[in-house]
């Protein structure tokens, strides 16, 4: 049970990672955009944040930046799209900035989930 | 005074007019006996010559020397005395103005009892008359001779249109032999539709000038060219018109090339459209994917229900490779790119191929021997060679035939004019797909790049193929094009630039790593080996369970990956399981497979084992990406 912040602006997709990730009884809190996750973040109650990348208002790189500045433990998991530079070279970046794990969409949410256990639970050893 | 007298006075004055009119006229005149001596001469001879009265009572041979009137003179005087006037055209040497031409008239002097004792010559100085002439003739000569010459076909038609005169770049623009001369030709006959031309023409007869524009016109092969045609009405002073004058230009290659820019800025645009579809796509794919995912874990295992989610799960898969193909072709794909041997990607391609066709298909090969490292993504390339070469299979059909590929060098300077985009290298590969299948009309040929556009069934193949083959080809600096006739079949030329900077690259890693390649399908796999080999990683080939068993059994030789294609027929993937849990190994494995086989792949994934999984057609870009991360 952790607290993670979703930034996505696309509505169907974080809803849908709201509802999965709170079934697996994880407290989840929503940002549309770059900004919003900013002031959303929360540093004493996010343990992860999932980011889209391309957003209007600040992206995803943006969020990584100042987030890890912010909170170096903080987790992140960065998901893309195909986007204008197309999709790999984002998440090479976002790999390159900090983010401790990246996705390319569409993916599974099953593997997120893991992913995100497998992060929390790395957290919880140290 | 008495009658006579006076006659002989008018006749004395009649002489003395005839005299001086004979004195004064322009030419030289002289009368001349049978003994070829001068008995008079006027005064133009006379100045011409520069002497007074001496001329007379010379012989022809003194005044214009011997040579001159043994060879030029004589034989003309003799013909003269037995009764015909002689007229000729000769140069003489005159003592005051050197060599001149001159026309001569001998006219024979018949006297009362029918005899000609006399002959009287007519000498006209001829010569500027006949400078101006020649001039006038050399000009006209140049002029035949540029408008012979001119890169630009000339034409001149009768009323009908019937071909008068046609110059050699007429002939060449129409593929017509010279002998013909287009004689009984009409410009009729090179035009496709009859009425059209009657259209113009007659527009033109009342307009006399006009520029007919582009025209698709029939040379004399029954080619189709493009003409651009300007017609020019001549008349005569009665303002009736007399002939048709025609300037007949080839733009057949301008048009191609325009069309060809024309067709690329359009996949551009398609491109940037696609490929913004594709980004909002797979955030609904995403949703679709999450959400069957949370119905399946809220589903017993094996209800019917479940088994519906997990077509739904299926057929987001095939979106998703459909979407890559998308951004593919719309270059949206970062290409990871090393220096390849094309040649031999070309083989094995052609390997591929003839394993899994029928004999009445023939692939017939021209490749040069020698290597020619390009920078592309082997598997790309594969995909692009192969793409190729199943459509060229499928325009054969069921009634089998040849498919000829050609490999040659070509310098850039070359193919310049045949390419729209700049020149990047000073040597292209020029890769030739040539079948003899059924071909395409021009409207299908100028669409076939455009993505989803497809003459297969609906539901067979999604018409993906060639714009992904144009957008990986763009990708490389490359062009392709096509040329088809229909019944004939078609050619697809690829050109691609030829890397300089082979001697140059490094692969960039850190650390050389052991990697254990389980290979699957024989020219698949070596494509992925050409990409891995340039990775700078050790390498080591495992294709039957033996071999596996050996390597994974020996601790010191353990790789640090492993890379499963699963076309392998040796190894189960079951049976690599099995190893791995035997030997406790954790070494990471990467699995490549196909996207329609997931369900059998499921349970693998589940075991934990296997860390990551690609689908096909995996790029270098994603083969090094999982590597990487696989190697952390």
């Amino acid at each position: 049970m952790a607290g993670i912040l979703i930034v996505e602006d696309d509505k169907e997709l974080r809803e849908m990672l709201k509802i999965s990730l709170s079934r697996r009884k994880h407290t989840v809190y929503e940002a549309v955009n770059g900004r919003e996750a900013i002031t959303q973040f929360k540093p004493g109650i996010t343990d992860l944040v999932v980011t889209d990348l391309i957003m209007p208002d600040e992206d995803g790189l943006k969020v990584i930046i100042k987030l890890k500045e912010f909170k170096p433990s903080i987790k992140i998991i960065a998901i893309s799209g195909g986007g204008n530079a197309g999709p790999g070279s984002y998440l090479n970046l976002a790999r390159a900035l900090g983010a401790d794990a990246v996705f390319s969409k569409p993916f599974s949410t099953n593997d997120l989930i893991t992913r995100i256990e497998e992060l929390l639970s790395d957290e919880q050893v140290k | 005074m008495s009658e006579k007298d006076e006659y002989l006075k008018f006749l004395a004055k009649e002489k003395e007019i005839a005299d001086k009119i004979i004195d004064h006229s322009r030419s030289m005149i002289s009368i001349i006996n049978r003994n070829y001596i001068y008995e008079k001469v006027n005064s133009t001879f006379c100045n011409a010559h520069k002497v007074t009265g001496s001329i007379v009572g010379k012989t022809l041979g003194e005044v214009w020397g011997q040579e001159t009137f043994q060879k030029v003179i004589k034989s003309n005087i003799d013909l003269c005395f037995t009764g015909k006037t002689i007229r000729y055209e000769a140069i003489f040497n005159t003592p005051n103005s050197g060599k001149r031409f001159f026309e001569v008239t001998f006219h024979p002097i018949v006297a009362e009892n029918g005899e000609i004792t006399h002959l009287m010559a007519d000498t006209f100085d001829i010569h500027d008359l006949k400078l101006s002439e020649q001039a006038a003739f050399e000009k006209e000569e140049d002029f035949r001779n540029l408008e012979t010459n001119l890169p630009i076909g000339f034409l001149r038609c009768d009323m009908e249109g019937k071909i008068i005169h046609a110059n050699k770049a007429f002939l060449n623009i129409m593929e017509l032999p010279a002998e013909d001369r287009a004689a009984d030709l009409n410009l009729k006959n090179f035009y496709p539709d009859a009425g059209f031309f009657d259209m113009q023409f007659s527009n033109l007869l009342e307009c006399h000038s006009k520029s007919f524009g582009r025209i698709l016109l029939n040379n004399g092969n029954g080619k189709e060219i493009f003409c651009r045609i300007n017609g020019f009405l001549a008349v005569d002073e009665k303002d009736i018109p007399t002939f048709i004058d025609f300037i007949v230009e080839d733009s057949t290659r301008e048009i191609m090339l325009e069309s060809r820019l024309i067709q690329a800025q359009k996949l551009e645009t398609i491109g940037a459209l696609a490929g913004g579809i594709a980004h909002d796509f797979n955030n609904i794919l995403a949703t679709i994917s999450g959400y069957s995912e949370m119905l399946q874990d809220d589903l017993p295992r094996s209800s019917a229900s479940s088994e519906k989610v997990r077509k739904i799960q299926s057929a987001v898969l095939k979106a998703q490779s459909l979407i890559n193909q998308i951004l593919t072709f719309s270059r949206q794909v970062e290409q990871e790119k090393i220096p390849v041997d094309v040649s031999e990607v070309l083989k094995e391609t052609i390997g591929f191929m003839r394993s899994a066709l029928t004999p009445k298909i023939n692939i017939r090969s021209r490749i040069q021997k020698r290597k020619v490292n390009i920078f592309a993504d082997p598997t790309q390339l594969f995909r692009v060679f192969l793409n190729l070469m199943t459509n060229a299979v499928q325009a054969i059909e069921d009634e089998g035939g040849t498919i000829s590929v050609r490999l040659d060098v070509v310098d850039a300077k070359r193919v310049q004019h045949e390419l729209h985009k700049d020149i990047v290298a000073d040597e292209y590969v020029l890769l030739t797909f040539e079948d003899s299948g059924k071909g395409m009309d021009a409207s299908l040929m100028g669409r076939i790049f455009e993505p989803f556009f497809t003459t297969r069934e609906v539901g067979k193949g999604t018409g993906l193929g060639l714009s992904v083959v144009h957008g990986i080809i763009t990708e490389m600096d490359g062009e392709i094009f096509v040329s088809s006739r229909k019944e004939k079949g078609s050619v697809f030329y690829v050109y691609l630039p030829v890397s300089k900077e082979y001697a140059d690259f490094e692969a960039s890693i850190d650390g050389r790593k052991k990697i254990l390649f389980i290979k699957g399908n024989k020219h698949e796999s070596r494509i992925f080996s050409l990409a891995l080999e340039n990775s700078g990683h050790e390498l080591i080939y495992v294709s039957d369970q033996k071999n596996l068993e050996m390597v994974m059994s020996d601790i010191a030789e353990r790789p640090d990956l492993i890379i499963y294609m699963d076309e392998s027929k040796q190894i189960r993937p079951e049976n690599l399981i099995g190893l791995f849990r035997k030997f406790e190994i954790n070494t990471p494995c990467i699995f490549i497979t196909d996207p329609d086989q997931e369900k059998f792949e499921e349970k693998i994934l589940n075991s934990g084992i296997i860390k990551q999984q690609l689908f096909k057609p995996v790029s270098l870009k994603e083969i090094s990406n999982a590597i990487q991360i696989s190697l952390k």
